[in-house]
């Protein structure tokens, strides 16, 4: 038994930290949209001040939560104005991550979430105790159900674990794609940078360090710095999200844990799994190298479900790791179809319109904007590769979408794991007998969707038919499992 | 392409539809309303010639008037259901044509909505749920409507049970 009791007093600082981590963005424009009138001398005392106010909230949250644990059920009490009180019994528990931030790092704790198959599994969250209190706990909430010996034995054969080495993160820090967010944080901070140092500093810089330079390679030098500080912080924000990172292959479940600072640890059941992608990135694919994300149904992480389920990984490495950790997913293709000449056209054609629109934003706005008609020839081979790598495959009760934006992107979807299939056609489409097919999968609360434009519309039709109409087929005894994704009570 | 599904909505749709686009569009009425109140409450010389108020008005009433008179009907035209012990299958949109799919057995609960509007005409909306997905067959008849409903809640369940 648990008696009620409180958190270790540092969860106020952890509380703390974890109400500035989820709004980390709006503080941060806060203080530069702040610090830009005359009296920036205060923001230091802002900042001061809103961090005490955050550490006396997370001081009062602190005396407010209690939590016990009775005859297996866990209750946690908590709330600074409104009193909130939440029992989970503990055969409805799915998920006991134990996590270690950078603050519970530091006093040697650990943080306990608990999660279930619903929504709100937040709540549940205890943010500093010791391990040992932690271990308990789970070994208490763990008794009633029967999971506990089925894990027990699981995990006294010899599991299996994949880990990324440091020659593999490194390289996976180097061509990861997150550049997108990372640019749009260096534009930002560009931006800002008027405020610091002002236009006459800028210029003297300018003169006395580089008088030779003309402004048009001054234009070249900023946008290239703009990228090269994206990259840095893409690369960085890798390493720190996947370091050390490790899959442990259990009797029924996957365990991931990965990180630098705060260790992050995840449960996936197999049988929540709803569908795999392969991500093959534009920097990562000339050198063999790809992404496993997995879709799951009914865990709580944020972001609609995916987790990574190996963050680079060859793709010679890439069939033998699918066979060992996911064997259902690998399906001998017996039918395959590719995008007509006619669809080409039309890949080519949004490259096209799209291309133009960007020219003439930047054309109009930046100085020597006339170079962006460069991205058009790009934009073209961009549209030929995506038409390229479009297909739609299928073996046995799989189908296999592949398609790219930027990345390539394969989906392999189980037949049993598809909630609905479309079929959409605009008036260009229609004239020429193509459609876009769709198919939807369940991850988080919203499903997820996979698309393949321009099919011929036999095909796509053939393939929405046989899609939904599953009836005859043999893998009866697998669908069972998949209806019961929302009661929770499913899992053995 | 598979011919398209075989029913076809309440007739009654178009007009319970009519209503309530025109009851969206009197949302238009704002836009001379403000212009209107900011020539009252402005000093003389900035505000707007009667001219642009009373011309503003005259076309966005010819064009709500043509929503409200063709929209529903073209809507209408262009939506099909079917529902058997396989599938739901829907057929919606003008421009862009799509077809839905939802295997029976994917589903997860159906319901039926009625509004203010579609009460006083008798219809009722059709919404079903899969885990990933929500659709919704528009304005049938409410017996229609309670038939659908009942018919894929059975399908469902059929289909459960067979396996």
């Amino acid at each position: 038994m648990f008696d009620a009791q409180r958190q270790h007093p540092v969860a106020a600082l952890a509380n703390a930290f974890d109400i500035i981590k989820a709004n980390f963005i709006t503080i941060l424009i806060l203080i530069f949209v702040g610090s830009g009138g005359k009296q920036g001398d205060y923001t230091l005392y802002w900042i001061f001040g809103t961090f005490i106010a955050l550490l006396i909230w997370g001081g009062i949250s602190w005396l407010r939560f209690r939590f016990s644990v009775n005859e297996g059920e866990l209750k946690i009490e908590q709330g600074v104005f409104v009193h909130k009180k939440l029992y989970l019994t503990s055969d409805r528990i799915q998920v006991i991550d134990i996590t270690a931030g950078v603050i519970q790092r530091v006093f040697g704790l650990v943080a306990v979430e608990v999660k279930t198959a619903g929504s709100s599994s937040k709540e549940a969250k205890i943010n500093a105790i010791s391990r040992k209190e932690a271990e308990k706990l789970k070994k208490l909430l763990r008794q009633g159900s029967e999971q506990q010996t089925a894990t027990v034995s699981g995990e006294e054969k010899a599991n299996k674990t994949y880990t990324l080495d440091n020659r593999d993160l490194v390289i996976a820090a180097t061509t990861s794609g997150r550049m997108g967010v990372a640019l749009s944080v260096v534009g930002a901070v560009f931006s800002q940078l008027d405020q610091v140092v002002s236009d006459e500093q800028i210029l003297r810089f300018i003169e006395t360090h580089l008088p030779n330079f003309t402004s048009f390679s001054i234009v070249a030098i900023s946008v290239v710095g703009m990228v090269l500080a994206a990259w840095v912080l893409s690369f960085v924000s890798t390493i720190i999200t996947y370091y050390d990172f490790e899959v442990e292959v259990r009797e029924d479940d996957l365990h991931i844990s990965k990180g630098l600072f705060e260790r992050k640890q995840l449960t996936i059941p197999f049988n929540r799994i709803q569908a795999v992608q392969v991500k093959e990135g534009i920097l990562r694919q000339p050198f063999g190298y790809a992404a496993l994300v997995i879709e799951s149904a009914g865990y709580g992480e944020d972001q609609g479900n995916s987790s990574t389920l190996f963050p680079l990984i060859s793709k010679q490495r890439l069939r033998t790791f699918i066979d060992e950790v996911i064997p259902e997913y690998h399906v001998p293709v017996d039918k395959r179809v590719q995008i007509s000449k006619k669809g080409l056209r039309r890949y080519l054609l949004r490259m096209v319109w799209l291309s133009l629109i960007i020219i003439a934003v930047v054309w109009s706005m930046v100085p020597y904007g006339v170079y962006s008609w460069l991205i058009l020839p790009l934009m073209l081979l961009l549209g030929y590769q995506q038409y390229r790598d479009a297909e739609v495959k299928s073996g046995e009760d799989t189908i296999i979408l592949s398609w790219r934006l930027l990345k390539k992107t394969t989906a392999i979807i189980k037949k049993y794991r598809v909630q609905a299939v479309e079929i959409k056609q605009n008036p260009f489409q229609t004239r020429l007998d193509l459609s876009d097919l769709i198919v939807h999968v369940a991850s988080g609360n919203q499903g997820r969707s996979f698309k393949v434009r321009e099919l011929l519309e036999k095909q796509a039709a053939t393939y929405k038919h046989w899609l939904s109409n599953g009836n005859n087929e043999l893998q009866q005894p697998l669908e069972t499992d998949s209806y019961e994704e929302d009661s929770p009570s499913a899992i053995e | 392409m598979r011919t398209s599904p075989e029913h076809k909505l309440s007739k009654s749709a178009i007009k319970a539809w009519r209503l309530s686009t025109a009851i969206a569009c009197l949302f238009f009425i704002l836009v001379p309303l403000f212009f209107w109140i900011y020539n009252t409450f402005s000093p003389n010389e900035m505000g707007f010639s009667t001219w642009v108020i009373v011309s503003i008005s005259v076309v966005l009433l010819i064009v709500s008037g043509l929503i409200i008179f063709f929209l529903p009907e073209i809507r209408w035209q262009h939506w099909y259901y079917q529902v058997d012990e396989h599938e739901v299958d829907l057929q919606s949109g003008i421009f862009i044509i799509t077809r839905t799919l939802i295997p029976v057995k994917r589903v997860q609960h159906v319901d039926t909505r009625q509004g203010p509007i579609l009460r006083s005409y008798g219809l009722a909306d059709v919404t079903i749920s899969t885990a990933a997905t929500t659709h919704r067959i528009p304005a049938l008849d409410e017996e229609t409507a309670d038939i659908v409903r009942d018919r894929i809640s059975k399908f469902a369940r059929l289909a459960k049970e067979d396996v």
